[in-house]
Formats: structure tokens, C-alpha cells, sequence
């Protein structure tokens, strides 16, 4: 063993038995020989003697970067011998006598690297310097085994290193593969295949391997090689030979089906893929599939199945004679009743490309209407495949009633394969309407009758059908419940499935129901039907708390749609929501784990719905609302007194509890108008402001809890919803208990409040915001932070999220104020002070924030403060210094240097209209202070930009002008223009 | 009566089936035992790492730099604490040790991490590679994209072998590459799995996949989870896959009649 050997050795051990400083000088020494000049001889030496096989295939591995990086650089002789050793290598032969060792005895991978190296060869040298190497290659297959192994290797690396198209490959690479394709089509593809042939007839019984080996190129050339030449009477019969003798190993007869339908994939002229298509007799395969064979040999059958009916499907739809449609027609006949099988009775992996190729066969039955009825009798089994693919298996029934973790995986994954499942449902349901409703109508009756023996997953498909199916109905089909649709739907209401405890069954149960919901309006007498559906224990009283909570959401989205038609029933409803709305605010239910969302509220929604009407008479209106908000109030009264003599730590319970609480009261809110409460039926207004003062003295006993805050927060904006502006008399005292010692999150909640209340009340609210101004512009700067907030890694933390989105809120909330007719709020003596750190925030963010919409916002708080601060070009300033401040400040940085700055992207739709903005903003300055800002913008400004003088005398002109669109479009040239002009370098920023 | 008689019936299966199960569990160390001589005997024509006493298996790991190799195999803490790193070479094996019905297995996983481009013995890895993972970002098109190629190297010196594709990172919401849009794995027969190595999300999936490839018995279970790293990101795939299936579901309704689905 010579040095270079044992290097690499040793570079090749992970043991981690070499000492590290032996294997690092190993390492390097391996290094320094890949430089030497004549290492592609040292390298073609070793691969010649050594019979180590980190040896060989350091080597190859050495040889084949050489060449990739090199290559251009070689001599002609250097090339040359590698050229003449490689080739030998690859054909089994000696270098020259001495040569003791043969590459090709080595393992597979050592071939495929020699492979690798051959190929990297070709890519550079056939057709051009080396146009003989295919033809040479053929002439050695005769030498036997060997060496056509080594060839199909070279083919298939071929394949796979320049020619097939699944790779990422540069420009450069894909013409040198289409120059390698030319020349093999013209010179040596048909020897080629001669070549296959005749080692497929020779090997077929003693050596399989090599025959799989010579199948898989032939599968992948395919698609670019004279397809007479595989697909005649000879090579075909062969094919199918090999595919349908028992007495082959499977291995083999799968690459023969891999070859037939790479052969049935190639892309052809229709007619021509049809007569081929024809000509592939697939009849004599379909048995296959029924026998007890290999598991993979069954996967390829399916596929060659698949893949050979996407093909006449393709046909069918692009022959558009009447004649030219007949033949695929019964080809598909011929094929269809296979495909079926194999979807229902192999458990392979072809699922997903059947599931394809059916839609797209239902996609053409759309248009072949009405149906033969062989077609008919397809769309049943289409139907069937559908119903049988979708059940769940009941080994994981208990899995998936309790939702442990086995159980939610297999819910997901059964989602996720439905989907291409119920699409294909929806399209045979358009298809064949009529035929689709019997079947959902036979498999429920299967379903409801099989009590004897209880299958809840045949009974939970069958309903997932329905559910799926409703979902492609038109509102007219859904609510005049035409076609069987009238007789499934009073059918499914009535029934209570034996396995009605189970939690899917019971949540589809209801999600179908709810999918149906504008059936009953148009058909009323099945209301009672349908509320007893949801408030008995199929429903909210479901032992299964998932789904009683679904079903309150559900039941909520049902009075909302049918309140109208259930105003006899409300009595009847109440009485049985008694209980469920009692619970819903007990200590033990708050300690329950509430799923976001779904956290049983809506029942209060509904109920809210139901009650709010105004069909239902003032006094039983006032005594619903009394019984429900009376106790509610009082619970929390009672809380709030025994909190003041109890420990300030509050229980987590407690305070879960009074959520829960203020959630209902919120809930219940929902259904009341504004118009109701405060116009037709103050009564009503009064209950609700009496809750108001219950629900803020918590502001008061526990003002430090976020959660609290926060919930009472959105009772306020509800509050402020219906009561209108008689909920005024209460802000004053709730907005100071909310401001105080409020958090960044809090702050930016309370800021949304005041936004409401504005958006709402104008300048109704002017006094009550000058009030809070102060104390909020306060905290405010008190809490963000002065520069910009940091970037990079660590400072994507939650507080700084925090801080963001309440300066997002800020921004929005002076905005607000500004185009509300509210800035006077900004002069107010006790704001006064907070006038000029405002107004530097906001510039600064004109011209430097990364929202661009933000950018906007800040842009037109300037242009109104403009419009309501400054009269005239000459009047008297009402806020001394802001003209100046705006002239100077903003309309330079903001209007000009923020614009100038290459980031400030006019491709860009939402800069485009802050563009606009900031044009508009121009034109009004110049209105409100003509020459001053003529003087300053144009004259200093446009000068410190180096703007040519006539560029800056037509903007005078556009300015004065009054066509906005205009001078948007000619400052957009303009801008464009100096940024040219200073090759986007700002000097003076 | 009746219902005792029931019963001993379903005792007397019971007992036939625990027969049963240890016959196949037997037949399936045997295999297990078989396939890890037979590791061994490659082994022996190429040193490797010092073996144990049962069964074990070399496992490639590949895939664009930064998909999160290393990170998925340092979850692992037994491996983490017992792996070997070799800082000039640059590639790290983690033995993984993981409890199967039919004992004790062991992988061990080769990361290649940082040597994609240059240095190291690249291909020169995977040599006896007994199977491998390849390793995408779903952030990342262009790892993805890169798929192929690295499935193409690793063929070249591994022929046969059990692979499993996976997409990284799928705790993050802004994904490129779309559970559909992942196909490769059907045109090459590969397993795909979508994992997060930061919060350990389908962490034994592959290797419970490659297992019972390795061992030819498809019932093959783990039967105590490996001591994982605690996640670094709480994701709740299931409320991710909940959202998912909703925005789905949203796209192909037709809108609604009123303002409620706003709030769903």
C-alpha cells in the first residue's frame, strides 16, 4: 500500500478510531494530489491495481471533478488517454498487461461511479470528438454480462446526468442534451434497440437482473426515440411476454409494465397515440390485477392501468368526430371495470393518480349527456369506489372517538384524502344528479337499518357523502328540496343512529343538518324536527363536549338564518337551554380547557338572536333578558363584594369565571339593534346600561388583570353599538380605569376603543377625547421607543411585536382624529405639550416607515392639519411655527428626499397611492401658502436635488394648474429624472 | 351463561394471537439479526464506527445546506450526547438507539452538514449507506427543487435502498412548497413525511418508516418514544391543519349569505 492509499483509507474512517491530527494530514495530503498535474495518470494507475474500494472510488470520484472543471483546459493527448482508459475500463479490458485488476468486478456503486465518469466524457465529446463511443460500446456487449451491465449503466446515467428533464439543468446543459439526442437518433438509436432486444431474448430466463437493468432504460428513452421502433409486433409481443408469464420473477414482469406504459405515455398526435393505444391489446392484462401476485408487481400493472386510460381519455378529448370519439369510447369500456377493481381491492399506493383520472373522465361525461348506459353503470361504481375509499378504519374507531393523539393523525390524514375524494363526488353529482341522490338515499337507509350490527364508519360515509354532496347545490335546489333531496333530509332528521354517541357520527350528524339549513326555510313544518336535532342529546346535550360545543355553534348559525320562522318556539327553547346556560358560567366550566372559538358562547349568541326581535312583545322580551342577565349580574356582584375582603390573589377559577360571564352578557348583546334598545324600546337600553355598571366596577376591584380588561373592553365596544351615544355618561370614568397602567397590548386595545367611539360619534366625542388626549399622548412616548426598532437576529421578540402594533394603533388612532374633524383636540391647552413630539413622529414616519401604508396614513393626517391650521397664504398663523415646520420639514424630507430614495418603488401599487398623497399634499401647501412654499420647495429644495432649471419651471407651471393627474405623472418623470441623474447616490441626505 | 361463554372465546383468541405475535416477532429479530450481519460483513470490507450488539444501520441523511439536518438529528438527546463529530471532514454520525417490539435498533445517522459544495468526501459518504432521508425546506422552493439531484447521487452509490423524503419546517405559516405540490416521492416510490425539527413534530415517522422497511415487517412499532429535545416552537399543527382545511374549504364555497363565517 503506497501513501496516496492510505490516505485515503484513512480519510474514508469514521470510527473515530484515527487520531484526528493523523486523519486531518491525511486529508490534506489526498488534497495535494488532486493538484498535481498528472493526476488524471495517478488516478487511472491506481483504478488499475489497487482492489480497495475507497481506493476506486476516490479515484473515479477524483477523476470525474478533473474533468468537469478541467476539461476545456486539457491537451489533446492528456484527453485522449483518458479517453481510451476509461473506455476500457467500462468494456472489461486491461490497461496493458501488468493491469491485474478490473474495475467492473468491483461492487455497483464503483460501476456507477465509472459510469458517472463515462458519461461526463460523452457530455463533452459525442458527437463531436467522439463519435464512435455508442457504436464501440455495442460491439463489446458480445463479451457477455459484464460489460452490457456496465452499458445499461452508462445509459441510464446518461439519463439521468444530461438528458431527462426531472433534474434542474442550466440553458447550456439542456442544448448539449438535445445534441446528444440528435446524434444518437440519427447514428445508433435503432442498433440500440436492436441491442435490448436481443439481450432481453438471450437473458430473459437465465439472467433477470440484467434484464430489469436493459427494461429501465428502455422506459426512460422512450419518450424521445423513434417510437416504431419498440412499438411493433416483435419488441411489443416481448414486452408483454415478459409481463404476463407466470414463470418470470416478478421483479422483471413489473419493468415490463413499466416499459408498456412508458410506450403508452409517449406523446403523439392523437390519432396516431390511438391506433397505438389499440394495437396494445391491454385486455390481456386486466386478469393480473385479480391474481394473487406481488404486491409491487400489482402496483405497476395499476399503474401501466392508470396511466394507459389517462391516455385514451386524453384521446377521447381531443378527437372530435362523432367516429373519432367511438374508439376510445370502448377502449375506456374495455378498461373501466380493472381501474375499479384495482381501487377497491388492492392496497397500493395509485390511489391519488386514479382519483385524477376519474375526475377527469366525469369531467368529460358532462359534456356526452344523456348517459349510455354502460356510462351509467360507471358513475355507480365511481360512486361506490367514492363511498368504500372514505371510511375509516375501525381499528381506530376508539382512537378517534376519544381524539388521542393516533386518533387526530388519523382524522387528518382521512381529511386530507377526502378532499380529491369529494371533489370527484361533486362532479359526478352534477353529472348524474338524479343517480347520485339515490345512491346517498340507498347507503343512508343501508346505514340506518344495519342496527343490528352497528357500523359507525358505514353510517359516518354515509353522511359524510351528503354532507360533501350539499356542498355543490345551488340555494334553489337547497331550499325548494328538489329531486330526493326533500325526502332524504325530514328522513335524516328524524333519525337517531344507535351509534349516535360517537363523536364523528354525531358532528357530521350536525354539520349536515346545518349544510341544509335553507331547506327549512321554504319547508317550516320541519322545524320542530330540526331543534329538537340540536338541543337534545344529539346535540348541545351530546355527552361529548366537543360536540355540544360545536353544536351550539352550529344551532347559532341556525337561528340566524331561520329566526324569523322561530318565534312560536322560543319558550320551548329556552326551557331546554336552561340547564346548558347555567353550566356554561359555573366555576367547574370555566376550569374546563376552552378551543379558542368554540368556547360554548354562541349558545348566548342564539338566544340573543332569538330574544332581540322585535316581534317578540315588550314585556316577554324585558322578562327573558331579566331572567338571563339578572343572575349573571348578580354572580358577579357577589364575586366583586367578597373580593375586596379576600386575599388580592385572586383564584385563576374565579377570574375564568368572570370571563366566562362578561363572554355570555357580550354573546347575548349581539342580538339586540341599536335601534331596539334605544328608540322602541328604551326599557330594554336601561337593562343593558344596568349591566354596564355592574360589569366596569370590576375595572375597579381588579384593575391590574389583563384578561379582565380586556374582556370588559369589548363590552364596551358592544355597548357602544347598541346604546349609542347614551352610553356617554359611562366613559369617562371606564376610559381613565383603563388607562391607567395599561401594558403596550392593552394600550393599543384601549386606543381601538377610542377609534370606535370617533368613528361612530365625531366630533360628539370631541370633549371626552380632549379629556384622555393628554394621558394618552403621555404613555405613549413614554413607551415607544424614540428611534427605530431594532432588526435582525433577537429582535423579533413579543414585546417588540407589542410595541409595533401599538405605534401601528397610535398612528391610526391620530389619523382618526385628524379626519375627523377632531385636530383641535391636538391645541387643547393640557395637549399643547405633546404637539411638537407628535408631529416628529409622525414625519418621521412619512418618510422612513417600512408599512407603506402607514406612510399614507401620515401623509394625510398632514394634509389635513394643513387644511384645518392654515387659512390663507397670508393669514394669520392659528399654530405659530407649523407652517414653517411643514414648509421646511416635511415638504423637503417627506415630499422630495423620501421620494428621491431608490427604495421608493413606483411599481409598487400601495407606493403608487401614497405617491398620490404626496402630490396632493404639494398642491395644498401651494394653495395655503402660494409663494412660501414655491420659494422653499423649488427654489432650495429642487436645488439641493440639482434639478435643471426648466424641470423645475414646469412644475411651477403644473403646480398652478389644475389637473392633478397631470402633475402626479409629469413629478413621477421628474423624480425618475433626477435619480438618473445622481445614479441613485443621495448626496445631501 | 351466555355471556361467560363469550368470553372464555375471547380469551382462547387472545392467547392464540399472543402466539401468534411472538412467533412473527421471533421470525422478525431473526431478520433483524440477519440484516445487521449482513451490515457487519460490509463493514468489514470498509471500517467503520464500533458496533454494538444489536442490530444497527447506517443512514444518510442529505439534502440543500440549512434544511435543518443537524437540527432534526440532535433531537435525539442519547444520540446527541453520544455522537462523534469530526470538525476537519465535517461530517457528524449521531448513533440513534430506538426501542422496537422486536428489541433494540440502532441508526446511525451520517449528517453531512456544510459539505454539500465543497471538501469532504461528498458521495464518498454514503457509501453502505443502508438508507437515507432527504431533507427540504417548505420555506425554501429551491430545496425542494433540488430534490431530485440529491435522490440521483445518493442512488448512484446506494442502489435499493429505503429512503424517505421530508419537508422541514412546517411549523412556519408562510410555506412555499404546498403538501400538494410535493410529488416527487411518487415518481421514485419514496415515503414523504412533513416534519418540524424545532418542535419535534413527526420526529419518529422516518425512522419508524426505514425500520420496518429494514426489518421487512410492515407491524414493526416503537414501543418507547426516544427522549426528544423539548420543542423550541409550540405549534399546534392540528389548529394549523384545522386553519388549513377551513381556508380550503373557504375557497371552494360559495360566499356567504351572511357576515357569520367572518367570525368563524
Amino acid at each position: 500500500m503506497d501513501d496516496l492509499e492510505k490516505a485515503i483509507l484513512i480519510s474514508f474512517d469514521e470510527s473515530g478510531a484515527v487520531d484526528s491530527a493523523l486523519k486531518a494530514q491525511a486529508v490534506g495530503y489526498c488534497r495535494q494530489i488532486k493538484e498535481t498535474p498528472s493526476i488524471c495518470s495517478i488516478c487511472i494507475e491506481r483504478l488499475c491495481f489497487s482492489k480497495l474500494v475507497q481506493v476506486q472510488f476516490w479515484c473515479l470520484q477524483c477523476l470525474h471533478e478533473v474533468l468537469r472543471v478541467r476539461y476545456s483546459s486539457m491537451g489533446v493527448e492528456e484527453k485522449s488517454f483518458i479517453r481510451k482508459s476509461v473506455f476500457s475500463l467500462a468494456c472489461y479490458e486491461s490497461i496493458d498487461d501488468k493491469n491485474l485488476v478490473r474495475v467492473l468486478d468491483g461492487p455497483a456503486f464503483i460501476k456507477n461511479k465509472l459510469a458517472q465518469v463515462m458519461v461526463t466524457l460523452i457530455y463533452f465529446e459525442y458527437p463531436m470528438i467522439w463519435p464512435s463511443v455508442f457504436v464501440d460500446f455495442l460491439s463489446n456487449l458480445s463479451k457477455g454480462v459484464v460489460v452490457i451491465d456496465m452499458f445499461c449503466r452508462v445509459l441510464n446515467a446518461l439519463d439521468e446526468e444530461v438528458i431527462s428533464l426531472d433534474y434542474p439543468r442550466s440553458q447550456g446543459e439542456v442544448a448539449v442534451a438535445g445534441q446528444i439526442k440528435d446524434a444518437m437518433r440519427q447514428q445508433c438509436i435503432s442498433q440500440v434497440v436492436r441491442a435490448w432486444y436481443d439481450i432481453l431474448l438471450m437473458y430473459r430466463n437465465s439472467d433477470p437482473d440484467l434484464c430489469c437493468s436493459v427494461l429501465d432504460s428502455m422506459r426512460r428513452y422512450v419518450s424521445w426515440i423513434d417510437i416504431g421502433l419498440i412499438a411493433n409486433d416483435a419488441f411489443v409481443g416481448l414486452l408483454f411476454e415478459l409481463m404476463l408469464v407466470s414463470g418470470f420473477p416478478c421483479q422483471l414482469r413489473g419493468a415490463a409494465a413499466g416499459s408498456i406504459h412508458a410506450v403508452a405515455a409517449k406523446r403523439m398526435d392523437p390519432k396516431a397515440k390511438l391506433t397505438l393505444l389499440q394495437s396494445l391489446q391491454i385486455k390481456k392484462v386486466f386478469g393480473l390485477v385479480a391474481e394473487d401476485n406481488d404486491i409491487e408487481f400489482v402496483s405497476s400493472v395499476a399503474s401501466l392501468l392508470t396511466g394507459y386510460s389517462t391516455e385514451v381519455l386524453e384521446c377521447l378529448k381531443r378527437l372530435n368526430s362523432e367516429d373519432g370519439k367511438a374508439v376510445p369510447t370502448e377502449l375506456l369500456n374495455e378498461v373501466l371495470p380493472s381501474v375499479f377493481y384495482v381501487m377497491q381491492n388492492c392496497e397500493i399506493d395509485e390511489t391519488f393518480s386514479i382519483v385524477q383520472f376519474l375526475s377527469g373522465y366525469v369531467g368529460t361525461l358532462k359534456s356526452l349527456a344523456p348517459l349510455t348506459e354502460t356510462q351509467s353503470l360507471h358513475v355507480g361504481q365511481i360512486l361506490e369506489v367514492i363511498r368504500s375509499q372514505i371510511r375509516f378504519d375501525p381499528a381506530y374507531r376508539n382512537n378517534l372517538d376519544v381524539l388521542d393523539k393516533l386518533g387526530k393523525e388519523e382524522e387528518d390524514r382521512m381529511t386530507e384524502f377526502r378532499k380529491d375524494l369529494f371533489v370527484l363526488l361533486r362532479s359526478v353529482g352534477r353529472v348524474a344528479p338524479d343517480a347520485t341522490q339515490i345512491f346517498i338515499r340507498n347507503s343512508l337507509a343501508s346505514a340506518v337499518a344495519s342496527n343490528v350490527d352497528v357500523d359507525v364508519e358505514e353510517i359516518e360515509a354515509a353522511l359524510s357523502l351528503l354532507y360533501a354532496f350539499g356542498e355543490s347545490l345551488s340555494d334553489e335546489t337547497m331550499k325548494t328540496g328538489n329531486g330526493l333531496l326533500g325526502e332524504l333530509i325530514p328522513k335524516l332528521l328524524s333519525t337517531k343512529f344507535p351509534c349516535h354517541n360517537n363523536r364523528l357520527v354525531a358532528l357530521i350528524y350536525l354539520e349536515t343538518v346545518t349544510r341544509y339549513m335553507k331547506f327549512f326555510q321554504e319547508n317550516t313544518e320541519y322545524i320542530p324536527l330540526v331543534l329538537s336535532a340540536f338541543l337534545d342529546e344529539r346535540g348541545i346535550h351530546h355527552p361529548n363536549s366537543n360536540v355540544s360545543r360545536r353544536a351550539s355553534y352550529l344551532f347559532m348559525r341556525i337561528v340566524k338564518l331561520l329566526k324569523a320562522k322561530l318565534v312560536p318556539y322560543i319558550e320551548t327553547i329556552l326551557q331546554s337551554l336552561q340547564d346548558t346556560v347555567a353550566q356554561f358560567t359555573t366555576i367547574y366550566a370555566a376550569s374546563k380547557e376552552l378551543s379558542g372559538c368554540e368556547d360554548g358562547s354562541h349558545i348566548f349568541e342564539a338566544i340573543g338572536l332569538l330574544i332581540g326581535m322585535e316581534d317578540v312583545p315588550l314585556e316577554k322580551q324585558s322578562e327573558y333578558l331579566t331572567a338571563l342577565l339578572t343572575p349573571l349580574c348578580q354572580q358577579v356582584e357577589a364575586m366583586l363584594l367578597n373580593a375586596k375582603t379576600q386575599n388580592p390573589e385572586e383564584s385563576p377559577e374565579k377570574i375564568r369565571n368572570i370571563q366566562q360571564i362578561i363572554m355570555a352578557i357580550n354573546a347575548l348583546s349581539k342580538g339586540f339593534s341599536e335601534r331596539l334598545v334605544t328608540a322602541s324600546r328604551p326599557a330594554i337600553g336601561l337593562m343593558f346600561k344596568q349591566t354596564l355598571d355592574v360589569l366596569l366596577r370590576i375595572l375597579i376591584i381588579y384593575p391590574k388583570l389583563e384578561p379582565l380588561r380586556c374582556k370588559v373592553t369589548s363590552f364596551i365596544h358592544r355597548m357602544v353599538d347598541i346604546l349609542g351615544s347614551s352610553v356617554f355618561p359611562y366613559l369617562p370614568k371606564a376610559l381613565e380605569q383603563l388607562l391607567a397602567e395599561s401594558e403596550p397590548k392593552e394600550l393599543a386595545g384601549f386606543l381601538l376603543l377610542l377609534n370606535q367611539l370617533i368613528c361612530k360619534f365625531n366630533t360628539g366625542v370631541g370633549d371626552i377625547l380632549e379629556e384622555v388626549y393628554p394621558a394618552i399622548a403621555s404613555r405613549v412616548f413614554n413607551i415607544l421607543p424614540r428611534d427605530a426598532f431594532p432588526t435582525g437576529p433577537g429582535s423579533n421578540t413579543e414585546e417588540i411585536r407589542e410595541l409595533q402594533e401599538l405605534q401601528r394603533t397610535f398612528y391610526t388612532f391620530l389619523h382618526v382624529i385628524a379626519t375627523h374633524d377632531l385636530s383641535s383636540v391636538f391645541l387643547a391647552s393640557k395637549s399643547r405639550a405633546y404637539l411638537d413630539p407628535m408631529m416628529q413622529l409622525i414625519l418621521h414616519a412619512s418618510c422612513n416607515h417600512k408599512d407603506i401604508l402607514v406612510r399614507k396614513a401620515c401623509v394625510q393626517i398632514f394634509v389635513r392639519l394643513i387644511k384645518d391650521w392654515c387659512a390663507s397664504p397670508y393669514g394669520e398663523e392659528k399654530v405659530p411655527g407649523f407652517r414653517s415646520f411643514v414648509v421646511e420639514a416635511f415638504a423637503t424630507n417627506c415630499c422630495l428626499y423620501s421620494v428621491l430614495d431608490k427604495s421608493f418603488e413606483f411599481r409598487d401599487a400601495n407606493t403608487l397611492v401614497l405617491f398620490g398623497e404626496i402630490v396632493l399634499a404639494q398642491k395644498v401647501m401651494f394653495e395655503k401658502f402660494g409663494n412660501d412654499f414655491l420659494v422653499h420647495f423649488v427654489s432650495k429644495s429642487f436645488q439641493s436635488a440639482h434639478c435643471p432649471q426648466d424641470l423645475a419651471e414646469q412644475y411651477c407651471q403644473k403646480l398652478q394648474g389644475n389637473d392633478i393627474k397631470a402633475l402626479k405623472s409629469f413629478y413621477q418623470s421628474l423624480i425618475e429624472n433626477l435619480r438618473r441623474q445622481q445614479n441613485g447616490s443621495l448626496v445631501f441626505r | 351463561m351466555e355471556k361467560l361463554r363469550n368470553r372464555t372465546t375471547i380469551t382462547q383468541f387472545q392467547a392464540q394471537d399472543t402466539l401468534h405475535i411472538t412467533d412473527k416477532q421471533f421470525r422478525h429479530e431473526r431478520e433483524l439479526a440477519e440484516a445487521a450481519i449482513q451490515h457487519e460483513r460490509e463493514l468489514a470490507a470498509l471500517p467503520n464506527q464500533q458496533t454494538v450488539d444489536y442490530p444497527s444501520f447506517k443512514l444518510v441523511i442529505v439534502g440543500d445546506g440549512g434544511t435543518g439536518k443537524t437540527t432534526f438529528v440532535k433531537r435525539h438527546l442519547t444520540g446527541e450526547f453520544e455522537k462523534k463529530y469530526e470538525p476537519t471532514i465535517g461530517v457528524e454520525v449521531h448513533p440513534l438507539d430506538f426501542f422496537t417490539n422486536c428489541g433494540k435498533i440502532r441508526f446511525y445517522c451520517w449528517d453531512t452538514a456544510g459539505q454539500e459544495k465543497f471538501g469532504g468526501l461528498r458521495d464518498g459518504y454514503y457509501i453502505h449507506g443502508q438508507c437515507a432521508i432527504i431533507m427540504f425546506y417548505v420555506t425554501a422552493r429551491l430545496t425542494y427543487k433540488n430534490v431530485p439531484t440529491w435522490h440521483r447521487d445518493l442512488c448512484r452509490v446506494c442502489e435499493n435502498i429505503p429512503i424517505v423524503l421530508c419537508g422541514n419546517k412546517v411549523d412556519v405559516k408562510n410555506r412555499q412548497v404546498k403538501a400538494k405540490q410535493v410529488t416527487f416521492h411518487r415518481k421514485k416510490n419514496l415515503q414523504y413525511y412533513e416534519i418540524s425539527a424545532k418542535s419535534n413534530y413527526n420526529f419518529e415517522k422516518p425512522f419508524l418508516y426505514l425500520a420496518r422497511k429494514l426489518a421487512g415487517d410492515g407491524n414493526l412499532h416503537f414501543v418507547e418514544s426516544p427522549a426528544l429535545a423539548p420543542p423550541e416552537v409550540q405549534i399546534d399543527l392540528t389548529a394549523q391543519a384545522q386553519h388549513e382545511r377551513e381556508l380550503a374549504e373557504a375557497a371552494i364555497q360559495p360566499l356567504p349569505d351572511d357576515d357569520d363565517e367572518v367570525f368563524e
